[in-house]
């Protein structure tokens, strides 16, 4: 009787458990995307990183479509600091200008120290997802802590970007490597 | 009394005292609680308000990125203020993101509701939308101790103690004060009641103090003095009227006495007057009675030698003895009638009732026969009735009528009326002639003993017989008068009592001196 319930479960397993890991990494895209429009709101930029006073403000999204394809989806109708949200998803080697956050996805993430080499002292948050990424550059970095998203901020680089990081922002980092 | 008075005075002072005490204590109270209340009302909440504010801002974050940790976190903080029961987030989807509470069994709203500061029973509820970057990313839900009863109640017991405090202060103050209230007070009602008591208007007042008070001392005492001076004034003119009294007394005791020592005098001089009266009229009797034993023996002797020698007496002589015997006769008559006015003066009046007018008849019919020759005309009125002494009474119609008789006899046609005029009781008689009449001016002599208003050779008279008339009416305690005219005839009134006044016992004192 045990053996039979036993290997019943384990049926249900082999059968489940794909399922629940797409399920999860469509979850993780949806939560990514959030926190990225999200971090606008704690991040102040120099004046002189938009055109106009109603220039939107721009998201690009590097080797992460189906973090692109969420934040299409939801930042319709949002703003940041009052303006309107507009996504773009990046090609390699593709100019940087006009961004104002760039999302790089792990499958880019041997790129990250050549783009932050590109930047020279442009207001461009930079966030990934990958270990390492934060010595490499980026200014934050999502990790995975206990099936939750959660992020390591550092300071210097966004300093050099003239980029400032709210306090309040940085009360929910995971780990923060000051400035 | 005084300190009766005293002890309710200060009663109602210290009674006024603790009132106006009280009265300020419980206003000034209750404005203060008011306006604390009030404030603390007001400040709790924007307190709460800003603490919402302030844990939304921090959460913010913590919302935005979901990590409850951190909120959780937040909310933690709250352990440092034990006002604050419960506390918790609510995400935008109204889902609970983090909650605290300091008992573990607190309930939690299930929805979050929009801004709103509520009170429940003893809680203060505060919603507080946490809004970011012009999104809300959930709601701040605080659950706070609401202390307004509570200070309400100490601040009760506080102000009773603080009223129990002060009005102990307010009594031991007053009771202090009101003694240099009450003190000259006090002298004052002490000086009234020793004034009341020993009517010493000397007393005074002292002023101790320049106020109100001061002003009474001061009236009291211009009271004080214009009392005594009124009472001085009075009690000289009670002195002043006593002694008139007692002079009065005594006047009127003198008055007495001299009238007792009058009357005493009085009854003296009448006894040894009534004696010497008795003694004269006895005289007067005894004189004329022995006188006419010698008159007789003049008048029988001198008949005797006209009768027993008519030849022998020459003429002259006889017409010389006539005339001894006509003034023998003369004096026969004086001196019966003398005894006569004696005898009415004497003896004990008889008492009787008497028919005056059939005295007149008897009297009349005498004279008629006395005088044949005289034809007078006389009227005697009917049923006139006197209470009296008849015989006296008779010699009294016998001298009136008999006067008539003699003065009308010059007259053409002699009249005499006897007639009775009634006043009440008293009855006035009266004889009316119309013959010589008198002068008026000589009544006053007419009914004095041996007066005479005309001559003898006009009319024949010895001059007693008024006289007596007049002594017998006073014996019956009456009065005689005369109204005349000369020439035109007499009327003589005489007064008697009615014989049913004198039956009534009514005794008329009776003119004995007389």
């Amino acid at each position: 009787m045990g053996l039979v319930i036993h290997r019943l479960l384990l049926l249900l397993a082999c059968v489940a458990l794909p399922a629940i890991a797409l399920a999860n990494r469509t979850a993780e895209a949806q939560i990514k995307a959030a926190f990225l429009y999200k971090f606008g709101g704690f991040v102040e930029w120099p004046a002189h990183a938009f055109e106009r006073p109603d220039s939107p403000f721009t998201i690009g999204v590097l080797g992460a479509d189906a973090v692109a394809t969420e934040l299409e989806r939801v930042v319709p109708g949002r703003t940041v600091q009052g303006r309107p949200i507009a996504v773009r998803k990046v090609k390699r080697g593709e100019s940087l200008a006009g961004l104002h956050l760039l999302f790089v996805g792990v499958a880019e993430s041997a790129r990250i120290g050549e783009m932050v080499g590109g930047l020279k002292g442009q207001p461009l948050l930079l966030v990934t997802e990958s270990e390492n990424a934060l010595a490499q550059g980026s200014m934050i970095n999502f990790v995975a802590v206990e099936d939750k998203v959660r992020f390591d901020v550092a300071l210097p680089p966004a300093e050099r970007g003239q980029l400032k990081i709210s306090a309040r922002l940085l009360a929910v980092a995971r780990k923060v490597i000051p400035g | 009394m005084a300190a009766l008075v005293y002890r309710s005075v200060q009663r109602k002072l210290l009674r006024a005292v603790l009132l106006s005490t009280l009265a300020a204590l419980l206003v000034a109270i209750a404005a203060m609680v008011a306006y604390d209340l009030a404030l603390y009302h007001r400040s709790w909440i924007a307190d709460l308000r800003t603490q919402a504010e302030l844990l939304g801002r921090s959460s913010a974050p913590a919302l935005a990125f979901d990590d409850a940790r951190v909120a959780q976190e937040n909310l933690n903080l709250l352990r440092y203020r034990q006002q604050v029961r419960a506390a918790a987030i609510y995400s935008a989807n109204g889902r609970r993101f983090a909650s605290y509470a300091i008992d573990p069994a607190q309930s939690f709203p299930a929805l979050p509701e929009p801004d709103a500061v509520r009170i429940d029973g003893d809680d203060l509820i505060v919603f507080s939308r946490i809004i970011n970057d012009r999104e809300i990313l959930g709601t701040v839900y605080l659950r706070a101790e609401y202390e307004l009863y509570d200070r309400l109640f100490a601040y009760l017991g506080i102000a009773a103690l603080l009223l129990v405090v002060a009005m102990a202060v307010a009594f031991v103050l007053s009771r202090r004060l009101q003694r240099a209230v009450m003190q000259p007070l006090l002298a004052i009602a002490n000086i009234a009641r020793e004034v009341t008591e020993k009517r010493n208007y000397a007393l005074r007042a002292q002023k101790l103090s320049e106020d109100e008070i001061g002003q009474l001392a001061e009236s009291f005492n211009t009271m004080l003095a214009e009392i005594g001076r009124a009472t001085r004034d009075l009690e000289a003119s009670n002195r002043e009227a006593a002694r008139e009294v007692s002079e009065r007394r005594r006047a009127e005791e003198e008055v007495l006495r001299l009238n007792a020592e009058l009357e005493q005098r009085v009854r003296e001089r009448t006894a040894q007057l009534e004696y010497t009266n008795g003694e004269l009229e006895a005289f007067c009797y005894s004189v004329s009675h022995d006188l006419r034993a010698p008159l007789r023996a003049i008048d029988g002797f001198s008949q005797a030698l006209l009768e027993d020698f008519p030849a022998d007496v020459p003429e002259d002589a006889r017409r010389y003895l006539n005339r001894i015997r006509t003034s023998t006769l003369r004096m026969a008559q004086l001196i019966e009638d003398l005894l006569n006015l004696s005898r009415v003066s004497r003896g004990e009046l008889l008492h009787q009732e008497v028919d005056v007018a059939e005295i007149a008849r008897q009297v009349v019919q005498d004279l008629r026969h006395r005088e044949p020759g005289r034809n007078v005309e006389v009227s005697i009125w009917d049923s006139m009735h006197a209470h009296g002494d008849s015989k006296l009474l008779r010699v009294a119609l016998e001298n009136l009528i008999g006067n008539s008789w003699k003065f009308s006899s010059k007259a053409e046609h002699p009249q005499i009326e006897i007639g009775l005029l009634r006043d009440g009781s008293k009855n006035t008689f009266f004889v009316r002639d119309n013959g010589a009449g008198f002068d008026m001016a000589y009544a006053n002599k007419l009914f004095g003993a041996f007066q005479r208003l005309h001559s003898v050779n006009e009319f024949q008279g010895t001059g007693i017989g008024l006289a007596t008339v007049q002594r017998i009416i006073h014996r019956h305690g009456g009065r005689a008068w005369a109204d005349a005219k000369p020439g035109k005839g007499a009327v003589f009134f005489f007064t008697l009592e009615s014989s049913a006044a004198a039956s009534a016992g009514l005794r008329v004192p009776q003119s004995e001196a007389a």
